[in-house]
């Protein structure tokens, strides 16, 4: 008989008493004979575990695929864009956020609270969702004579701003109010809310692209947004948001090209800004998407910070989905906006500016 | 039985005894917690995927090894071996970013578990390569053998031997080149 048949034999029973007895004798006395069994059964044991794990990994996956299949895939940001920009940005991508946002009230209402920011500021943060929302119960009580009252919902942990990328669904926000979001639902003036899911982020520009499936509301609306990355100090620009449930518009300059410690990454704008702004556009006069709202000095009235578009353009310029890309490209998009009364590039924004509410687990 | 929800001892005891439902049910429950963490880490949710599927391996393993205990709740646990594989591929990529801790997340130190599956890991892949290496019919043939444990009269029926014997013979020279290959590398 074959050593390794023997082994075998061994292993999964087959032997007389007796030979298991002779067997065993070897072991103890060959230390060859031993060595070679080590080795047979170090093999079968590889083997088994190789089988196993490979069962295992086609079983979670293909969990995978009956449970989570149909999600909208999420594309990572590319980091190259961080090391080919070198200090300002190496800092940013991690420290920076936490060192700026320690100084930097962020617009979210209701919550996004801070360590290094206090009590006092916690307090605000949560007197700020409740009075708004005791302002719209009074508005409700209001108008619910003339209405059928609204469906209710549990409030939201965070709100904020976000603006349409196209009329598809796609949308850009602050990633400081959508960080660890259970869910993120949004809705305006022409759409019921609507479950969004995140499809890239950008931590070190504070940028979150979501889409939301159900675009019946505004998907044959034209898009009013086009982007520009230049501006100039002293530029008059303005802003919709929801700093309460409804829209609210802002304006005022361009005060600095760079934000919060020189931070190259934002705008300095004098916008008097309020906890909800956050996430919201900053327009210029023709109405060209010039930044993203971020968030406010907490220790200056009307100092506020927005991210140059650019960093927004950046963001889908890393995503790898290249037909994503195109079709959220910056270029080519005409201003449908410009020439127009003020109130008019309101009225044609509205449907594609949203109010975010962020559910948090 | 399929039930809503399981308690963190329940899900131990089901994936200990490779029980299909909870599997599923554990799968479904904590995905959302290692996409996120993946995503907000720079991550594709491809990524997070893989992850979070060789987190479940890694639960499995444990889970498997005798005398095993939960030392602390199974969502921190899930977390732990995720947070650490996935810093371990971010490292791997030669990615300079500096991995962003969440202050909210709790962590447990799951070094040993890691080292552990890594060493098993190693053993696998090398183990898969020989046994591409061995192609057809011995692949099949060996495994049938030694880990679907078929007899030796159903393998030569079904790779059509025509007898037990040479099916046998054939079994040990797969077995030679299997093992030379395997430790000689």
């Amino acid at each position: 008989m074959r050593a390794t048949e023997l082994f075998d034999r061994y292993v999964f029973g087959g032997l007389s008493a007796d030979e298991k007895t002779a067997f065993e004798t070897r072991l103890a006395n060959d230390a060859e004979f031993a060595a070679a069994f080590d080795k047979h059964k170090t093999l079968l044991e590889s083997l088994n575990q190789h089988e196993q794990r490979n069962n295992l990994k086609q079983i979670l996956s293909t969990i995978h695929k009956q449970e989570f299949g149909n999600d909208t895939p999420i594309i990572p940001i590319k980091e190259t864009f961080i090391k080919k920009h070198g200090k300002t940005f190496a800092v940013a991508a991690s420290v920076a956020v936490v060192a700026v946002l320690g100084t930097v009230t962020v617009l979210s209402a209701g919550g996004y609270l801070l360590k290094q920011q206090g009590n006092a500021i916690t307090e605000l943060g949560n007197q700020i969702t409740t009075l708004k929302y005791s302002q719209d119960a009074i508005i409700e009580g209001i108008k619910v004579a003339a209405r059928k009252p609204a469906k209710m919902y549990a409030p939201a942990n965070i709100e904020g701003t976000g603006f349409a990328l196209n009329n598809k669904g796609y949308f850009v926000t602050s990633y400081h109010m959508v960080k660890n979001a259970d869910s993120v639902f949004v809705t305006n003036s022409v759409m019921d809310r609507a479950a969004a899911k995140l499809i890239a982020s950008n931590p070190a520009t504070d940028i979150a692209i979501y889409k939301i499936e159900n675009t019946d509301a505004i998907k044959n609306i034209p898009f009013p947004f086009s982007f520009k990355e230049n501006v100039e100090i002293g530029e008059k620009i303005f802003t919709l948001g929801y700093p309460r449930r409804d829209i609210v518009y802002g304006e005022g300059a361009l005060s600095s090209l760079s934000g919060f410690g020189n931070d190259t990454t934002m705008y300095q704008i004098s916008i008097p800004v309020n906890p909800g702004n956050s996430g919201g556009p900053i327009l210029d006069e023709q109405g060209n998407v010039v930044g993203l709202i971020r968030g406010k000095q907490s220790s200056a009235e009307a100092t506020g910070f927005a991210i140059k578009s650019g960093f927004i353009k950046q963001t889908i310029d890393n995503l790898q989905d290249d037909s994503l890309k195109k079709d959220l490209a910056f270029s080519g998009k005409k201003s449908v906006l410009k020439g127009l009364k003020r109130s008019e590039q309101i009225k044609k924004m509205q449907p594609f500016v949203f109010n975010v509410m962020v559910y948090k687990k | 039985m399929s039930k809503a929800t399981y308690t963190d001892l329940e899900f131990i005891e089901g994936l200990r005894h490779n029980q299909d439902v909870v599997l599923r049910a554990l799968y479904k429950k904590y995905y959302n917690l290692v996409l996120k963490f993946v995503v907000n880490n720079s991550g594709s949710s491809e990524a997070a995927a893989d992850i979070y599927q060789e987190t479940i391996i890694v639960l499995y393993e444990n889970v498997q090894k005798p005398g095993f205990e939960l030392n602390c709740q199974l969502q921190t646990f899930i977390f732990s071996i995720a947070r650490r594989l996935w810093l371990k591929q971010l490292r791997n990529n030669g990615h300079t970013l500096r991995f962003k801790d969440d202050e909210e997340d709790d962590v447990v130190d799951v070094s040993a578990e890691i080292g552990d599956h890594l060493k098993k890991e190693a053993d696998i892949e090398k183990m898969n390569a020989c046994m591409e290496e061995l192609g057809e019919p011995c692949k099949t043939l060996l495994k049938d053998f030694y880990v679907y444990r078929l007899s030796m009269e159903e393998i030569s029926e079904k790779f059509g031997y025509t007898n037990a014997d040479n099916a046998k013979t054939q079994k040990y020279k797969c077995l030679q080149r299997l093992k030379r290959n395997f430790f000689e590398e």
